[in-house]
């Protein structure tokens, strides 16, 4: 990346709003694997190599993938939102490499909000 | 082609194979050979069908029905059930998620919604090794302003006007110490960010610099920019080897933007910075040990002054922040010092991030206002103790802070308060601790750590910690003596004042703390060597047996259970307890509270088991025992404390007489409780085997009317009083003097003296009945109610957790169809012809805590209501009835009702020849505690005369040595508290008869197993 200037800031700053709010057609569905050293310790690393090979094995090219650290709730690691196109995100806890397979096949892919796994639903809203 | 009548598909998918589905398709394709249906149903091997949580998975064709959650020991009943009898096995079926549950927002999370992010504004929604996705969230912006908008001049005033104070722990104004910095004179000036995080328990820097590292890059920029420097380090310990991995490549990626380094956007200001890794000191941590530590040297204090605001890091002017500080710096510049000062108190501007750790139901990162609650905190962010265990205190500050106890959970967390507390702020960590905890072995964790970390520069601090480790750790296991409580608080305060820095003159500070609010506790470890909490396990054989009011052998008598010796089984439990049959239906079981087995699955069965030992062992007989004393003494009351004094006293060879107001003997026992908990004749075997002994039993017989007090003292040497606590505390509301309003006991004593007239109807409460109150008493009351034909509803006037009534008794009720209504209190009950009609109540909401650590009960405006009652039991508390007491025996009666004990004996009264005990010294308590006092009473009685005598004390008679077997299994395997049977919920609530049912043989030394022999000593 060159040296920015301030100009540069805002432009990055529209730029990657519009990345990350999935309007690019061909980006369908954002799943965030919390990988804070509280994820990590609960297992987040398995849960995110059995999305990656889910993902690989079924071919599905509008599914990203990212991480962040702690989100805060440590004792429900590992957590995994889910969001999809035009939808408010789902967070995931106490997510086991069943479970992720369970949520790719049935939520990512066939859209069915896997309830008994569910903490919530949107995002913590900042003031 | 072969046709199958049935297809059944296993799912050998990846998810199902890791759960076991091999091992099913092997134990299915078996039994379907066994049973000789491998030629009508087949079985396949699909992929995946995605319910991979509930594998494994098996779908039956033609129907189309889904089994999950499937083991090989399922599958002989499922081929039977299902594939043989036609019949759907409903326990192994997938149920679809109820469609009308609602998933919460976020929002509606109170651990979410009551938090304000500022520090942690970014977290779960960037990922940290990307830095566009810091810039798209408003990140550098702040740095961009005050690197082109701003004077230094100007950034240090933002700072001091938005009132941040150092996040670190000491609460320094942030903007006063890069005031100081900015003014001193220097080419060369650092910018230090201090990421060691040394707190045990404390983890929000970590989470700031995995989730977030730019905000503090950003924060560190800003700052050099106000005091001038070009130069900074993140010193970050070692052992957060994640946070200083992406610290790095945030450190890179800045620099590779433009955004640190040489011209920093384009404006000429340089500044670069770099990582120093800590390497396993906790004073590191403190600023110029730190410092010293850059520098290559040893990590050792410095005295100061000189302030490393005028010369720190290699002499040079340097500000050493704290991670929490550094990530609010950005925000700052960016909204401007009026936004940030917006929340919190007057002194305590912005937000705090808290780690939230320990016995809490919700542990993670809690970012507040300054001056929340701290039951806000522990309860509606928390979740709450676990486990429905009590709070006892929150730990704030580390080894450098101190406690909060229950009576302040409605302090607000801020500066100032905490401080006022005992307390500090610290970096954050606050750290739950329930009932289980022991204040005097945490106060001894965290010397132990601070005596380990000291770097042993000055003596304070480097002697001072180790002779006051030295003096707690005596105390757990002990061996404390009078006066180590003064002397820990002098030397804390010596410590305190001559310690070169922050760690030498904190680290008594948890003693303190301690000292202050459970001083009993230290107390009672040096005097009694009782650790209530069951931790100090040097002072004791196991937890069980430690807070059993009387010290019941329980490791032995289980272990008895197990060997299937239950006659010296039930030699043990009469070692203490002469009601072991009694307490074995209606202990509150203490002892249960502090089974370690519980940290494993669930306690013991202990009351449980003590029942099955007296049901199944025949009694041992009892002989009279021969009156070799020639003292006399009388007891008043013939409930479980005066007949435990008054057997004792048998057992030493005195001559004793129970005087009983009531046509039967048992106290409470008898009139209290009801028979469907303790049947008649147990109780009365129980008796009998005190009046064998030779002990006279004077029932109606009401002393201060029968008999004068002048005439007892005439006859008799002695008296000990035990005349309960049976009298029902009025509610105070107009129209309880109506017809059919009755107080607990008084209901449960009428119908026990009348129970014929009861069952036969020819006494009745009506058909609706309202019971107040939320105790044993309530519960008795209501049960009975039930049984004679009402229909009842318990109002209770704050919510089921905070009922005294134990968790067992109340869903008792609810099985039986009593109804129990929340928050609900009662404002006035109306009559017609002189009996209730009904009663009008108020509905009640909770504010804020009172002593207990329970909310209080607020009226709720507007909210009346009346409810049509034929009856009202008014069951909310007991107090004791001293109108029979003779003021000429001088006999004191304090402002609860109650007799004031301990002149020279513990359960001696004003008056020598009095002593006292029971209910009516403690208040309503439980049965085992009037036992203990029973106990006490004869031990003080007999040693009274005996000194009196000039004889020696009471020497007990050898015990009878029972060889107790030590078996100590390899492997224990998780198994809940065995189930006790009880009578069907419908039929019980017809009949008096004992509603649980008892173990049978096997049950019990299964249950016995599950003892884990805390007591072992090898």
């Amino acid at each position: 990346m060159a040296k920015l200037t301030i100009a540069d800031l805002k432009k990055i700053k529209e730029k990657v709003h519009k990345e990350m709010s999935l309007r690019d057609g061909d980006r369908r569905v954002k799943v965030t694997v919390h990988m804070g050293t509280c994820g990590i310790a609960s297992g987040a690393k398995e849960v995110m190599d059995t999305l990656l090979q889910e993902i690989e094995t079924a071919g599905a090219n509008d599914v990203i993938v990212t991480t962040s650290g702690c989100m805060g709730l440590c004792s429900r690691e590992p957590l995994v939102t889910v969001e999809v196109l035009n939808q408010a995100p789902i967070k995931y806890e106490y997510i086991n490499p069943n479970k992720m397979r369970q949520i790719f096949k049935k939520h990512i892919l066939a859209g069915e909000i896997q309830t008994p796994f569910v903490l919530a639903k949107g995002s913590e809203v900042n003031k | 082609m072969k046709v199958f009548r049935s297809h059944l598909l296993l799912c050998g998918g990846t998810g199902c194979q890791s759960s076991g589905s091999l091992a099913v398709k092997k134990a299915l394709i078996e039994d379907l050979d066994k049973r000789n249906l491998t030629e009508e149903i087949k079985v396949v091997e699909t992929g995946c069908n995605g319910f991979c949580a509930l594998g494994p998975i098996l779908v039956v064709y033609p129907e189309g029905v889904i089994y999950v959650n499937l083991k090989p020991a399922d599958i002989p009943e499922l081929v039977e059930e299902h594939l043989i009898k036609g019949r759907i096995l409903e326990r192994l079926l997938y149920r679809e998620p109820g469609t009308d549950k609602i998933i919460p927002t976020m929002q509606e999370i109170p651990f979410f919604a009551l938090q304000e992010l500022r520090v942690l504004k970014n977290r779960g929604l960037i990922d940290p090794e990307k830095i566009d996705e810091y810039i798209a969230r408003d990140g550098y912006a702040g740095m961009a302003k005050a690197l082109t908008e701003m004077t230094p001049d100007q950034i240090v005033k933002e700072m001091l006007d938005s009132g941040l104070r150092g996040r670190g722990g000491a609460g320094f104004p942030t903007g006063l110490k890069w005031k100081f910095a900015a003014g001193s004179k220097s080419d060369i000036k650092y910018v230090l960010c201090n990421a060691d995080e040394g707190d045990p328990g404390a983890f929000m820097d970590r989470s700031v610099l995995e989730a977030d590292p730019h905000a503090v890059l950003e924060g560190m920029v800003i700052a050099a920019k106000a005091i001038g420097s070009t130069q900074g380090y993140v010193y970050c310990r070692a052992e957060y080897p994640l946070a200083i991995h992406r610290l790095n490549i945030a450190i890179a990626q800045a620099k590779e933007a433009g955004l640190l380094g040489k011209d920093i956007l384009g404006t000429g200001f340089n500044f670069d910075l770099e990582v120093y890794q800590g390497a396993g000191a906790f004073v590191c941590g403190e600023e110029t040990a730190l410092m010293t530590s850059i520098e290559g040297k040893r990590g050792m204090p410095r005295p100061r002054p000189p302030f490393p605001a005028v010369a720190g890091l290699w002499q040079k002017p340097s500000i050493l922040n704290n991670v929490e500080t550094l990530a609010n710096v950005g925000q700052i510049m960016l909204r401007g010092s009026a936004w940030y000062a917006s929340i919190g108190t007057e002194k305590s501007k912005g937000t705090k991030v808290f780690a939230l750790t320990g016995d809490v139901a919700n542990v993670g990162l809690v970012e507040v206002p300054m001056g929340t609650k701290l039951g806000t905190i522990v309860y509606d962010i928390g979740g709450g103790i676990p486990k429905g265990k009590k709070f006892k205190a929150a730990q704030l500050g580390g080894p450098s802070g101190g406690c909060i106890p229950v009576q302040h959970l409605n302090a607000s967390v801020d500066y100032e308060k905490v401080a006022e507390l005992g307390a500090i702020m610290g970096s954050g960590g606050l750290i739950v601790m329930n009932e289980d905890k022991c204040a005097v072995d945490m106060a001894r964790f965290f010397m132990d750590f601070c005596q380990d970390e000291s770097c042993g520069k000055c003596t304070p601090c480097r002697e001072g910690t180790k002779r006051m480790l030295d003096l707690l750790t005596k105390i757990t296991q002990g061996k404390g003596k009078e006066g180590d409580i003064e002397l820990l608080e002098e030397m804390a305060g010596v410590i305190k004042n001559a310690a070169l820095c922050g760690l030498g003159q904190t680290a008594p500070n948890p003693v303190l703390s301690t000292i202050r609010y459970f001083r009993k506790e230290y107390e009672e470890h040096i005097l009694e060597h009782r650790c209530r909490a069951a931790v100090c396990s040097a002072m004791f054989k196991s937890p069980c047996q430690h807070t059993c009011p009387i010290e019941m052998d329980i490791p032995s008598y289980i272990a008895l259970v197990r060997a299937e010796r239950f006659e010296d089984a039930y030699k043990i439990l009469l070692q203490t307890n002469p009601f072991p049959s009694v307490c074995g239906r209606v202990c509150d079981h203490k002892c249960q509270s502090k089974c370690r087995r519980d940290n494993m699955d669930e306690s013991i069965a202990i009351k449980f088991l003590k029942r099955f030992i007296t049901d199944n062992a025949p009694r041992p007989k009892i002989e009279a025992v021969p009156v070799t004393r020639k003292e006399k003494i009388a007891v008043v009351g013939g409930g479980p404390a005066g007949l435990t004094a008054a057997r004792d006293l048998a057992l030493r060879g005195y001559k004793v007489t129970v005087f009983e107001e009531l046509p039967k003997a048992g106290g409470m026992l008898y009139w209290g409780i009801p028979s469907y908990r303790l049947p008649r004749n147990i109780l009365d075997h129980e008796i009998d085997d005190i009046r064998k002994l030779g002990v006279e039993l004077r029932l109606n017989t009401r002393i201060g009317k029968d008999i004068t007090f002048a005439k007892l003292e005439k006859d008799f040497d002695f008296i000990y009083l035990a005349t309960g606590a049976h009298k029902s505390q009025k509610m105070g509301v107009t129209g309880e003097e109506l017809g059919n309003v009755f107080g607990g006991v008084e209901f449960l004593r009428d119908f026990n003296a009348n129970e014929d007239k009861w069952l036969k109807g020819e006494k009745t409460l009506g058909k609706k009945v309202a019971v107040i109150g939320g105790g044993n008493s309530a519960i008795d009351a209501a049960r009975v109610a039930l049984r004679v034909g009402s229909d009842v509803t318990i109002l209770y006037r704050r919510l089921r957790a905070d009922m005294p009534a134990a968790e067992e008794e109340i869903k008792a009720a609810e099985e039986e169809g009593i109804k129990i209504e929340y928050l609900i209190a009662p404002l006035k009950i109306e009559g017609k012809n002189g009996k209730v009609s009904s009663i009008s109540c108020q509905r009640m909401t909770l504010g804020d805590f009172d002593n207990s650590g329970r909310k209080k009960p607020v009226a709720v405006a507007d909210s009346e209501f009346t409810l049509k009652v034929d009856a009202i039991i008014a069951a909310i508390g007991q107090v004791p009835d001293m109108s029979f007491v003779d003021k000429k025996t001088g006999v004191e009666v304090n402002k609860w009702d109650c007799y004031n004990v301990g002149k020279g004996y513990k359960s001696r009264t004003a008056n020598p020849k009095y002593f006292a005990g029971g209910d009516a010294v403690t208040g309503p308590d439980t049965v085992i505690a009037a036992i203990g006092d029973g106990h006490q009473a004869a031990d003080d009685i007999d040693a009274a005369i005996r000194v009196a005598n000039g004889e020696p004390a009471y020497e007990k008679p050898a015990k009878e040595i029972i060889n107790v077997p030590l078996i100590i299994d390899e492997e224990s395997i998780e198994a809940p508290q065995m189930h006790m049977p009880e009578m069907n919920h419908d039929t019980r609530k017809l009949s008096f008869a004992e509603v649980e049912l008892g173990f049978n043989r096997e049950d019990a030394i299964k249950e016995a197993c599950r003892c884990l022999r805390c007591d072992a000593a090898v």
